[in-house]
């Protein structure tokens, strides 16, 4: 009962559903500039908020979080630009479905499984938090390893028809991934003795610049090609069409919950898993993957905003921050006179079960502030060019300068932009470059950690591999989706159904 | 055409005075920048955000604080050392740029900087996984020279607090460790409850809410006296008396001006950050942080600046891991 009721407090002040609303509002338009990160935007907030009650303060953070997330993939869908690195999937069946003028229907589709998404990950943070924090501890070294390499292959899904560019381009991007201080032994990686590469090439300059850019250059390139008239009587998604894709938006919310409570990944990885699992399951999709499969757009959707409760899930039981926004918010517990940690759950149960009631309110915001003003937002796409691209340009600026301050990630930003347009020029995909960059950090440090931990001995981390239950199905798994993409499977297959 | 003189006369003096009469007598003037060293959320970044704000209230402007991260702090460093000397740059940063010299990442370090308040320092502990076979420095040294290369110990690179204390234990006593490097002491302590680590030497706020929790446990403490925190955990020094040689010593965060600024502008800062540093709020936040409160500033604060150095940039040079030798910087041996 008394969880009930914390559970409702934010629902019943009308200062803290006032601030919620507020949160989640800015939150949309915040997630939606590539650039303005929901991280930056919540840490800005800490010195903002600082003399506020802290119910106060959270409510406006929660918001911004649980919008944020949501407005990355509006973006996305209309311009092709990814607000944020977890909306990269969204795009990639997204924006097909706005150039065939159905931005509406992606947008409205995109929400409620981004909504869906959302309160699976709240049930589950909810009902389980313990059990899956416990779960999520169990992950070693070798464990993300094999993560990185089933994202890895998801290159696969993201080369178009030629394997062999898609590779090259994947492995380029991995290239960038290791520029900088290495994270292991501080050792300079490609850096030529300039301090501002020690971070490395920042993945969300590479990002703005690999779709934003590169796509205002192309539609320079074809600026003859008239503007695409937006169908926008159908914003609201057909009960049937929710009906039949909750299945699959259920699975990838799973997958969302799962890799967003993991410690080392968040929901960017969470988005592209989950695109890879919609795109194996999906047996016969309307339209191929790749030219506006609703599929390609409900998994990521779903699964990048079940990754939000997932997050909690490490933070509220045991101190442990499920991602870098999450990081931000035990920040502003500690600065708020609370102790976050494994404690949290016995010294302050209120705590928990506001910030659950808060998400859900926030995700409803999302809801509401979701299939509002969709109309406005489709004509975007039908702005006419001598607009459109100067906006996309100043916004592609705007963004890469917002992630640290940084005129040199501007420059980094504009060389993507010209790489990315002649990658399109030469029918290279820009999508494995990303996916390479997100992916290379990952995979490089754990998998030196996993090897310096068996004293590099290659058997002895085979050995370890194959007698722990976790990282034995995850091996299992990357066999198996291997194997089932080679003649060898097909051949086997035709045998048995004969 | 006297009264058109004077009044001239009376805009020149007014103009004079504007330029002249000391700009700082009335500092501040505007708002003041502070820049971060680290990122959002981490310790560096919630210590500042939860001073500045009282800060703010006696000098009457807002601080506008920004987290410029990269080269461990030496970006954030180098930024507030291009900037003019007048006051209106703060450096909020950690312990880092002390090492930087030794270490060859930058030719600047503290010395190059005024210290307005050294806020508070960290005191390093051991902690061990739950279900490692020993409780105390001493069973845990016995077992490692016993097992060597079986104890995994969580590291956060060169230079890092971690790879200090190592240096500090072996000068004491050589050991057989397999060391780990993880991206900061979150990610490393979050690998410990998994197994993932054994031993993780890391500072007392960092870790003390997992060990109240029980999902660790501290197996030494790097300090000269016992702490309230920690009821039943002896100092290092009584295990290892060697360590007395290096000890008070711990991670420290601290607040900055570039070395020239005007004397009122350093005087009105360190007056507002030592009222700001003992706000009831903020010392109960670093005490359940497990921070040590300094509040320090002139030279108190400098000879602290100094021992750090010497003691780290020394600890790391004998241990084989400098690129320069302190030496070469006039940095004197403890």
């Amino acid at each position: 009962m008394e969880a009930l009721n914390y559970f409702a407090t934010s629902w019943t002040s009308l200062d803290l559903l006032a601030l919620t609303a507020l949160g989640t509002f800015l939150g949309v338009y915040i997630g939606a500039i590539p650039g303005l990160s929901v991280t930056m935007a919540v840490s800005i907030l800490i010195s903002f908020t600082f003399s506020w009650d802290v119910n106060n303060a959270l409510c406006l953070m929660v918001g911004i979080f649980m919008g944020g997330v949501y407005g990355g993939s509006r973006t996305a869908i209309l311009l092709n630009i990814p607000g944020a690195p977890s909306a990269i999937a969204t795009a990639l069946d997204g924006y097909p479905m706005a150039l065939k003028g159905e931005a509406g229907e992606a947008i409205g589709l995109s929400t409620v499984m981004s909504v869906i998404g959302g309160f699976v990950g709240i049930i589950v943070l909810a009902l389980a938090a313990p059990v899956v924090s416990e779960f999520a501890l169990k992950f070693q070294p070798r464990d993300y390893l094999m993560l990185g390499i089933l994202g890895i292959m998801l290159v696969g899904s993201l080369s178009g028809n030629n394997l062999t560019k898609g590779v090259f381009a994947g492995a380029f991007g991995m290239l960038i991934g290791t520029v900088g201080l290495d994270p292991l032994t501080a050792e300079e990686r490609f850096t030529f003795g300039v301090v501002e590469l020690w971070n490395g090439i920042n993945p969300i300059a590479v990002m703005i610049g690999l779709f934003g850019v590169s796509e205002a250059l192309t539609q320079l390139h074809y600026m003859n090609k008239a503007a695409i008239k937006q169908k926008i009587d159908r914003i609201i998604p057909r009960w049937a069409d929710v009906k039949k894709y909750l299945p699959l938006s259920l699975q990838t919310s799973s997958i969302g919950v799962i890799v967003g409570a993991l410690p080392g990944t968040g929901g960017d990885i969470a988005a592209l898993l989950a695109y890879d699992h919609a795109k194996r399951v999906t047996k016969n999709p309307e339209v191929p993957f790749g030219q506006g499969a609703k599929e390609g757009l409900i998994a990521p959707e779903a699964a990048n905003n079940a990754a939000v409760g997932g997050a909690y899930i490490p933070m509220l039981t045991l101190g442990i921050p499920g991602d870098a926004v999450t990081a931000v918010f035990l920040g502003a517990l500690f600065i708020h006179g609370l102790n976050p940690g494994p404690l949290l759950l016995t010294e302050n149960p209120q705590m928990f079960w506001f910030t659950v009631g808060n998400l859900a309110l926030a995700n409803i915001f999302v809801l509401i502030f979701g299939l509002t003003g969709i109309k406005l937002f489709s004509k975007i796409v039908e702005c006419p060019k001598g607009i459109l691209i100067p906006l996309i340009l100043l916004l592609s600026v705007v963004g890469a300068y917002a992630i640290n301050n940084s005129i040199a990630d501007i420059w980094w930003m504009l060389g993507f932009g010209v790489i990315g347009y002649f990658m399109k020029q030469y029918d290279y995909q820009v999508g494995p470059v990303i996916l390479g960059v997100i992916l290379s950090r990952l995979m490089d440090e754990n998998w030196r950690r996993s090897i310096i931990s068996e004293r590099e001995s290659l058997p002895d981390f085979f050995i370890n591999l194959l007698s722990s239950p976790l990282s034995l199905v995850l091996f299992i798994s990357i066999l198996l989706i291997f194997i089932s993409q080679t003649p060898i499977w097909a051949r086997a297959k035709a045998m048995v159904f004969k | 055409m006297g009264v058109v003189m004077n009044k001239r006369l009376i805009c020149a003096l007014a103009a004079l005075s504007i330029i002249a009469a000391p700009a700082f007598a009335e500092f501040p003037k505007k708002d003041i920048q502070g820049v971060i060293q680290w990122g959002a959320g981490g310790s560096t970044d919630t210590v500042m955000r939860s001073v500045t704000p009282h800060a703010e209230k006696e000098l009457g402007v807002d601080i506008v604080m920004t987290n410029r991260t990269g080269g461990v702090g030496a970006i954030a460093t180098k930024f507030v050392y291009a900037k003019k000397a007048d006051g209106y740059t703060l450096l909020m940063g950690a312990e880092n740029p002390q090492m930087y010299k030794t270490l060859g990442l930058a030719n600047l370090d503290y010395g190059d900087f005024t210290p307005i308040n050294i806020l508070a320092r960290g005191i390093p502990i051991f902690v061990a996984n739950n279900d490692a076979p020993f409780n105390n420095m001493k069973e845990f040294t016995e077992y490692a020279k016993a097992n060597p290369g079986m104890v995994k110990v969580g590291s956060t690179g060169p230079g890092g607090l971690t790879s200090i204390v190592l240096a500090m234990l072996d000068s004491q006593v050589k050991l057989d460790l397999t060391n780990i490097p993880y991206n900061g002491d979150g990610p490393a302590l979050t690998a410990l409850q998994s197994g993932a680590l054994d031993v993780m030497p890391a500072v007392l706020g960092a870790a003390i809410e997992h060990v109240k929790a029980g999902r660790m446990k501290v197996i030494g403490l790097v300090d000269v006296k016992t702490n309230d925190l920690l009821p039943g955990v002896s100092p290092i020094t009584e295990d290892f008396p060697g360590f007395s040689s290096f000890l008070p010593w711990g991670p420290f965060f601290g607040v900055f001006v570039k070395n020239d600024t005007p004397k009122a502008a350093v005087d009105k800062l360190v007056a507002a950050y030592h009222t700001a540093a003992q706000n009831p709020d903020f010392i109960d936040l670093m005490n359940k942080r497990g921070f040590s409160i300094m509040n320090v500033a002139g030279p108190e604060a400098e000879k602290f600046l100094n021992t750090y150095r010497s003691v780290s940039s020394w600890i790391v040079h004998d241990a084989g891991f400098s690129k320069k030798s302190p030496e070469e910087f006039g940095i004197p041996r403890p």
